[in-house]
């Protein structure tokens, strides 16, 4: 008679089918899927297309900025990139719906442009730097930091040394 | 015969070609099919073991130098019209292998690929989208 106890936790917990593709699957938090890029945080480091094991990053220096582009089918999701990214610029969505018709093959593309700065006093053309670069290198935000992050090396260390960014 | 050109529309068979995978696309493929909570015959298809029985075509792997013949020839045993899907993203691009001396791939070169499902693994549900996909241009082929 152990069946009827097979049978009542079957009827009780009813199928065990997921629903899709007649209705939403569940995805953990954690699944690692289609890549996002923020090229507001950007810092053009490069680690991610260096680290990328399936090739698909690639960065590219124009004259309005640094040109990012990743195309999913050659992306293995294995992470690296987000793990490498100092600022966390780039991650990974746990948006696994990727799948398309051969048409489309060559637009899962992403396409970003990482603007460059230029120093306020000098002008002279700086790697891209966003908000959480300046949390990471002056450990909070002041009109201080600020101003001097918006410089180049040689100006930020007049502007220190003369006492005028104070 | 009306009738089962009728049925068959609506229940195309799978039929896998490894084609130089590394078996984990081939797992995720055995899961999609064998596994209660996928379940992928509840869109009215099943796997088959032989070519000659074949509606749509499930490709992984990215076509390697050793197997490239025989993938070709087992292709071939396809009867025509048939739906290729290309799983995972070594027969779509090569993935970690593209640019290697030892694969032929991406498998476009030689075959026509009609859906593609990215993942290295795709994930079972990812896999039931693309093969739904392909069903919907196979009830048109057919």
């Amino acid at each position: 008679m152990a069946f009827l106890k097979i049978l009542f936790d079957n009827l009780r917990k009813g199928p065990a089918t997921e629903a899709f593709p007649f209705g939403e699957a569940a995805t953990p938090d954690a699944y690692r899927g289609k890549v996002t890029f923020d090229e507001t945080n950007c810092v053009g480091c490069n680690m991610c297309e260096h680290v990328c094991a399936g090739g698909a990053i690639r960065f590219s220096e124009q004259e309005d900025g640094l040109h990012f582009l990743i195309w999913h089918n050659t992306c293995i999701s294995c992470g690296l990139c987000a793990h490498y990214c100092p600022t966390k610029a780039i991650k990974l969505s746990n948006d696994w719906h990727l799948s398309h018709l051969q048409e489309e093959k060559y637009e899962q593309v992403d396409h970003a442009v990482v603007p460059y700065r230029h120093c306020t006093s000098c002008g002279e053309r700086l790697q891209p730097g966003g908000p959480m670069l300046h949390q990471l290198a002056f450990k909070g935000t002041n009109p201080r930091s600020q101003r001097l992050m918006n410089m180049c090396p040689d100006c930020r260390r007049k502007a220190s040394y003369s006492g005028e960014a104070l | 015969m009306d009738f089962f050109s009728k049925a068959a529309r609506k229940s195309p068979w799978l039929y896998r070609i490894n084609a130089g995978s590394c078996n984990g696309c081939d797992v995720e493929l055995a899961t999609t099919a064998c596994i209660p909570r996928y379940d992928v015959e509840r869109l009215g298809c099943q796997y088959c073991g032989s070519p000659k029985h074949a509606d749509i075509v499930l490709i992984t792997g990215p076509l390697t130098a050793r197997v490239k013949d025989k993938v070709l020839r087992v292709y071939d045993e396809i009867p025509d019209p048939k739906v290729t899907v290309a799983v995972g993203i070594c027969p779509i691009s090569g993935g970690v292998f593209r640019e290697s001396y030892a694969i032929e791939g991406p498998i476009d070169r030689y075959l026509p690929v009609d859906v593609n499902v990215p993942g290295c693994p795709p994930r079972p549900q990812a896999i039931i989208e693309g093969i739904a996909k392909a069903i919907e241009i196979w009830a048109k082929r057919a």
